[in-house]
């Protein structure tokens, strides 16, 4: 698998587990019912509900079962809501004292980069030091990636070439570092997915738009475009690359 | 298939329809086909006709034409095959728990349902965009504006409108011509029920009614278009000799990025610019949506007037004026929210 | 309270239920001028010649040109220490350079000068010609510089001109077609074609009678017809026809992502197949299928005579056909709709989305008054026009299942079609409801949309709810599990579809509170679905399930539809759905739950229902074979698209990349194979379909004669031939209850609302 999220892997692996055990339950009721309960052919067929045309047959419920196959999915429902709540905190951090504390200030001397880390290993939520602004522009096709004033070693960009997407702008970030994508558009709607880093968010024109991009491993990976925005809307690509 | 059953009796798909010998509605009508080939054509040449605003190919004029006829002749078919009802057959509900509810009615506040969830939608962006873009005013008053660049900002009609009492006048009248008409179309269904009067007798009051509540719902669609495009010259010594411009006239346009008001100039003389397309089209859309209904009320007016006049409402069938009837109070109603919206706050 | 005063707390309520957007648009930044970066002043100076020599008036594909781009005139002189730029740009092909006096801007394929070439008035470039015919259009600005840059008056006292070459393609292009003379021709050919089938069958009815005098009222009775299972047998058809369409252009698609970078389709036209495949399976092939079975269904099953409005109904269906018409108009004028079946603002208003846009608007248009018009006659028929004995608790779940699809429907659909007004009358008469730059709110639209969309995901499925229900329990010989509870959990699905739209824009920009809310509620889902599967499991238990062709549908419904239930259960956890938003994961639930769900439910309904509306047996050896096929090769075509959809693979592309480098993050090399065997099976599945239309066929021409009730069902419907007569019934027939309460006592809203809908003297009346 491509993607290198733990928060991602940790919730997959979660939901996996139990869409198993729902399915199991249900295909291994389904599949026991019908063969057990399969019609004779040549025998005479009961009828238990007074089934006739014309008639409303009989009741054939049990309140109980019904109650437990609402509870207990229910139950379940809660559970797995209580499991994806977490991470909204890291999809979704304030700027301000939140898991990625406050914008990085250079001119502090004991200003030594974002040190992100995974603050919790059960839920893979990353915590960092500071974080770095950086500027992504989406328009009809292309990407524009803007390090602001941040210097070479922590943001660079230039345009490199990917086989069918032909030449495409790279954006090359530093490992170790967290960032946040002050994101708009110059037309119609787009969305960088950051396919390594599972996560993806609305650039639209007329309205600012935020991602955070916490960089925790090394290499390139592909940026995609997915939001549909028009003709070449497939080739709209990016390049993340990341350095030591 | 159906001559078995109805013997002599050809059911027509052109009408009229022959209530009496073939209880229930028409088994066959040209009406659908027609009307939605109209309404097929109409938007196809409409949208071949302009594009954002500009006139693209004025050559599917006459096919837009083209579409309104057929438009005009389904609705013929429809209403000559209705023109013979006499409350013969009136459908009510069989099975409990509604016995004999007449389903006409019922249908006809099912599909007022949807008409609010309409108006809903179009409440719903003018609110959006009303609560969300900063008021021309305040960013008048803020002073962060610059002679000769437009500034997107919300600027509601009823500034205009609400600034003088004649601006206001087309659409207060207004207002007391759709609640009259709501009265006249009730008292047009007392009329039609009435056992105690003989039937030319009745039919003259029926048209009569009716023929007033067509007047006052044209006279409601002529106003808007005074207020809308046309303007009217005022005496001198009501208005300081000014006449009453039409929001055309004064630039409420919903292409307008370029808008000035009288208002809008400070003591240096300098004019403020104003980007109202959005707050212009909010107007229109919802206004013009409302107008709409009542256009299609005038429409159905027609037909009823004349079929009053040919002596067509009985006590037995006078059911249809009630459920027109609860259109048109709906569209009363709407108006009466679209009022303060649009013309006074 | 009177009645107007109630009607208004109902709009206030419908008000503040009503979709409203919550983003602050905070003004629009001009967008760049793509303009000319030349010297000195913002117009050109005609003193400035450009030339460009070497080009040719028309190309040859593919062949390599060297082009010599020079200027004469401005203060450029050979004395100063630069002469002067250039920049030449071109619309189609690709430019290279032979030296390094000019080099390739990446962004735009451009060429310009080097600081090497900045003492030059001439520079060659090398222009490859394209390999498709479009006209070429060359654009060359040139800089005349007076050499002062180095000194203090920078680019001052420097000039630039601007020149347009166009270059023809090798074989003539021809203008776009008028799209009214396309829509002419194709419907007059498409009247020709339907014409001579419908004559070729009449006439093979009864080849000897055969005249126009007999032949024209059989075409007019069609065309006009307003009897039920007449029109629900028009929108079969419709159906059917459409979902030929709908699979075709699958298939196209499906050629097209066969291998990486493959070009199959140019990317103008895989936007508009995908666009047009979701428009034409949800709204003309899945919704008329539905409104078919509807149609000849719930009347006979609630022993109506006919539904409330029958000339409204065929009103309904012949918007259908039309506005088909208007919606794939602009494909056969080269400029089909390719905005996605959610059109998306601004995108949808903007320039680049292609003219076909409008009329597929257009053509939207008129299915929402469409389905308008059904909502309210199925609501009304279905609340008012029950048959004697049978309350609201009594209704057969198919019955149930359409009213509250209707009730759904019907409450959305408005919404959606005031935000394609806005669009159209954008796009026609320059309105400004997405104009950005005016002010305009994109995320306004998705609310809209969604706020319809998400109920409508419901609105064909819940029908196929019902179908499963009738015949798990038919099948199985008894009656449902838990008829209330399947009740319940229908109109709570109904109730829930409406605050959980949210979740389709959890990746929007919209307020995080509303995202986080709708996570929530979208949880919720799942529990009266999961009510309703473990119903239909119950209902099988110690029952005699009789394996026909429907039960096999059925089965296979449970299978694929609870894992679709399933995978739409990863979407509402946020920190997973910005990963999977837009990728296959989510193509490959939704095709679970529209074909492994609504489909497999219809397929289902064919094979049960069919014997009633044509009086035949159909086969059930060609039923299993249909079944066995399509299971087996639908699930080969969609279960991969989950991997693929976590892997990275985006929807809506084109085309996509694989990579054989491990380290690069992007779509592995097994997900080319994987692509491949997908569409293999989707061949297969598309293939599958024919068995089912040649048993339908062979049905009707030599199938057996259907008893009444063939496989025991207790509904009204059975109670009538096969097929029915009309009208249905010789006289409107009472329910019976075989429990032992009294079931047609009214409750309590009942009264209320006989109250406020029964004149009083028509209650006096009734009770005499």
């Amino acid at each position: 698998m491509s993607v290198e999220s733990v928060l991602f892997d940790i919730l997959w692996d979660e939901f996996v587990l139990w869409s198993a055990f729902v399915a199991a339950i249900t295909f291994g009721w389904l599949y026991h019912h019908s063969f057990w309960y399969r019609s004779d052919e040549d025998g005479e067929l009961p009828n238990r509900d007074g089934i006739r045309v014309g008639f409303f047959p009989k009741h054939n419920d049990d309140i109980r079962l019904e109650v437990t196959w609402t509870v207990l999915p229910f139950l379940l429902i809660v559970y797995l809501t209580y499991i994806s709540w977490a991470p909204l905190d890291a999809t979704w951090t304030s700027t301000e004292n939140g898991n990625h504390n406050a914008e990085c200030d250079y001119d502090n001397p004991g200003y030594d980069g974002s040190n992100n880390r995974i603050a919790d290993m059960e839920t893979g939520i990353i915590e960092s030091d500071c974080y770095h602004i950086i500027e992504i522009t989406g328009q009809q096709w292309s990407w524009i990636f803007d390090c602001r004033d941040l210097g070479p070693d922590l943001c660079e960009t230039d345009f490199t070439t990917a086989e069918v997407y032909g030449t495409v702008p790279r954006l090359m970030l530093k490992e170790g570092e967290t960032y946040l994508a002050v994101m708009e558009s110059n037309d119609v709607t787009h969305a960088p997915w950051f396919l390594e880093l599972a996560t993806k968010e609305d650039v639209l024109p007329g309205q600012q738009t935020a991602l955070w991009l916490p960089i925790t491993e090394g290499g390139d990976s592909i940026i995609l475009c997915a939001e549909y925005c028009g003709d070449a809307h497939s080739v709209m690509a990016g390049i993340l690359s990341v350095h030591k | 298939m159906s001559d078995e059953h109805h013997g002599d009796h050809h059911p027509s798909a052109w009408g009229p329809h022959d209530w009496e010998h073939n209880p229930g509605p028409p088994h066959n009508s040209w009406a659908p086909l027609i009307l939605s080939m109209g309404f097929g054509t109409f938007l196809f040449s409409l949208a071949s006709i302009y594009n954002w605003g500009e006139l693209e190919n004025a050559s599917y004029i006459p096919l837009a034409l083209v579409g309104l006829a057929v438009i005009t002749a389904g609705l013929v078919v429809w209403w000559r095959q209705d023109a013979s009802f006499d409350g013969s057959y009136e459908p009510r509900a069989v099975g409990a728990p509604f016995k004999n509810i007449q389903i006409r009615k019922v249908a006809m506040w099912v599909f007022l349902m949807s008409e609010m969830m309409i108006f809903s939608s179009l409440f719903s962006t003018y609110m959006r965009y009303r609560l969300g873009l900063t008021p021309c005013q305040e960013v008048f008053d803020s002073g962060n504006w610059v002679e000769g660049t437009s500034v997107v900002c919300f600027e509601p009609a009823s500034h205009l409108i609400a600034s003088s009492w004649y601006h206001l006048a087309p659409g207060a009248i207004n207002t007391f011509a759709l609640i009259t008409s709501s009265f006249t179309i009730v008292m047009a269904l007392k009329t039609a029920k009435r056992t105690d009067l003989i039937s030319a007798e009745r039919s003259k009051l029926v048209t009569r009614y009716l023929g007033t509540t067509w007047l006052l719902a044209l006279l409601f669609i002529t106003l808007k278009m005074v207020e809308w495009f046309i303007g009217f010259p005022m005496p001198g010594f009501l208005n300081d000799g000014h006449a009453i411009q039409s929001l055309y006239e004064e630039g409420y346009l919903i292409n307008n990025d370029a808008y000035q008001n009288h208002h809008y100039v400070d003591a240096a003389g300098a004019h403020m610019m104003a980007d109202i397309q959005v707050s212009a089209t909010t107007f229109y859309v919802t206004t013009g949506t409302h107008g709409v209904h009542v256009f299609a009320g005038v429409i159905g007016l027609t037909y009823m007037t004349y079929k009053a006049h040919t002596g067509g409402y009985t006590p037995d069938n006078a059911a249809s004026i009630e459920y027109f009837g609860l259109y048109w109070h709906f569209v009363d109603l709407v108006w009466v929210l679209v009022f303060p919206f649009f013309y006074l706050y | 309270m009177s009645r107007a005063a109630l009607a208004i707390l109902v709009v206030l309520a419908a008000m503040l239920a009503a979709p409203s957007a919550t983003s602050v648009p905070s003004g629009v930044e001009n967008v760049s001028q793509s303009g000319c970066g030349c010297h000195s002043g913002d117009n050109p100076n005609p003193s400035v010649t450009p030339s460009i020599e070497g080009l040719p008036e028309t190309y040859n594909y593919s062949q390599t040109y060297e082009l010599t781009v020079s200027f004469t005139g401005g203060p450029s002189d050979s004395s100063n220490i630069n002469q002067g730029g250039f920049n030449l740009w071109v619309s189609d092909g690709e430019l290279t350079v032979s030296d390094g006096t000019a080099q390739v801007n990446a962004l735009d394929g451009s060429v310009t000068h080097t600081e090497a070439g900045n003492d030059q008035t001439s520079w060659v470039v090398i222009w490859t010609a394209p390999t498709t015919d479009r006209n070429v259009e060359f654009i060359l600005h040139t800089n005349s510089v007076n050499g002062n840059a180095g000194g203090s008056e920078g680019s001052s006292g420097d000039m630039w001109n601007r020149l347009t070459v166009e270059v023809s393609a090798p074989v003539e292009v021809q203008e776009p077609v008028n799209p009214f003379v396309v829509l002419s021709v194709l419907i007059i050919v498409t009247a020709v074609l339907l014409a001579i089938t419908l004559a070729y069958v009449f006439y093979r009815v009864s080849p000897d009678s055969f005249d126009w005098d007999t032949f024209a009222p059989w075409i007019a009775e069609w065309l006009t017809s307003t009897d039920h299972k007449r029109v629900g047998t028009l929108y079969f058809v419709q159906g059917l026809f459409f979902l030929v369409v709908g699979g075709i252009m699958a298939l196209m698609i499906r050629i097209q992502l066969s291998v990486p970078g493959n070009d199959f389709l140019t990317q103008e036209q895989y936007n508009q197949f995908f666009t047009l495949h979701g428009t034409v399976m949800i709204f003309l092939a899945a919704m008329p299928l539905i409104a078919g079975f509807a149609n000849w269904i719930v009347p006979l099953q609630i022993g109506a005579p006919d539904l409330a409005l029958p000339r409204l109904n065929a009103m309904s269906f012949w918007l259908q056909p039309v506005s088909a018409i208007l919606i794939l108009t602009g494909i056969f004028s080269g400029g089909g709709a390719d905005t996605g079946w959610t059109g998306y603002a601004p995108y949808v208003v903007s320039e680049t989305a292609h003219v076909g846009t409008t009329m597929w608007i257009a053509g939207q248009i008129m299915l929402v008054a469409s389905s308008t018009l059904t909502g309210i006659n199925f609501l009304t028929t279905i609340a008012v026009m029950r048959a004697p004995g049978m309350g609201w608790m009594q209704m057969p779940l198919f019955t149930w299942s359409i009213f509250v699809a209707n009730l759904m429907l019907f409450l959305s659909i408005p919404a959606w079609g005031v935000g394609l007004i806005q669009v159209y009358l954008d796009r026609v008469i320059g309105t400004a409801f997405y104009d950005v730059a005016a002010g305009g709110d994109p995320l306004l639209w998705s609310h809209l949309f969604w706020y319809f969309g998400h109920p409508e995901v419901y609105v064909v499925i819940v029908p196929a709810f019902g179908v499963i229900s009738e015949v798990i329990a038919t099948s199985s010989r008894r009656s449902v599990f838990g008829y209330r509870s399947m009740v319940y959990a229908m109109a709570g699905i109904g109730l829930v579809s409406f605050i959980v739209y949210g979740h389709h824009m959890f990746t929007s920009g919209m307020d995080p509170t509303l995202r986080f809310i709708t996570m929530l509620t979208t949880m919720l889902v799942a529990v009266p679905t999961g009510i309703k599967i473990f119903n239909w499991l119950k209902t099988m238990h110690g029952g005699t399930l009789v394996y026909r062709t429907h039960t096999l549908w059925a089965l296979g419904f449970l299978v694929t539809f609870t894992l679709g239930g399933i995978s739409g259960m990863y979407f509402p956890s946020i920190a997973m759905d910005v990963h999977l938003h837009e990728s296959y994961f989510v193509i490959a639930h939704f095709h679970y739950v529209l074909v492994g769900g609504t489909l497999f439910g219809f397929f289902a309904a064919i094979y049960y229902w069919f014997p009633k509306m044509s009086g035949r047996m159909m086969s059930e050896k060609l039923g299993t074979l249909h079944f066995l096929v399509a299971f087996v090769s639908y699930n080969a075509a969609f279960w991969p698209m989950h991997r693929l959809g976590v892997w990275g693979m985006a929807r809506r592309h084109h085309t996509y990349f694989v990579t054989t480098d491990e380290a690069l993050g992007a779509l592995p090399m097994e997900a080319a194979g994987w692509n491949m065997f997908i569409t293999v099976s989707a061949f297969i599945f598309a293939a599958s379909t024919l068995i089912l239309v040649v048993n339908m066929i062979n049905t009707v021409i030599r199938g057996e004669d259907a008893p009444p009730d063939p496989w025991g069902g207790w509904s009204f419907e059975w109670m009538v031939a096969s097929p029915p007569p009309t009208p249905s019934f010789s006289e409107i027939p009472t329910l019976m209850d075989a429990n032992e309460h009294i079931a047609n006592e009214p409750g309590a809203i009942a009264r209320w609302f006989s109250r406020l809908m029964v004149a009083e003297e028509d209650i006096e009346e009734a009770m005499h």
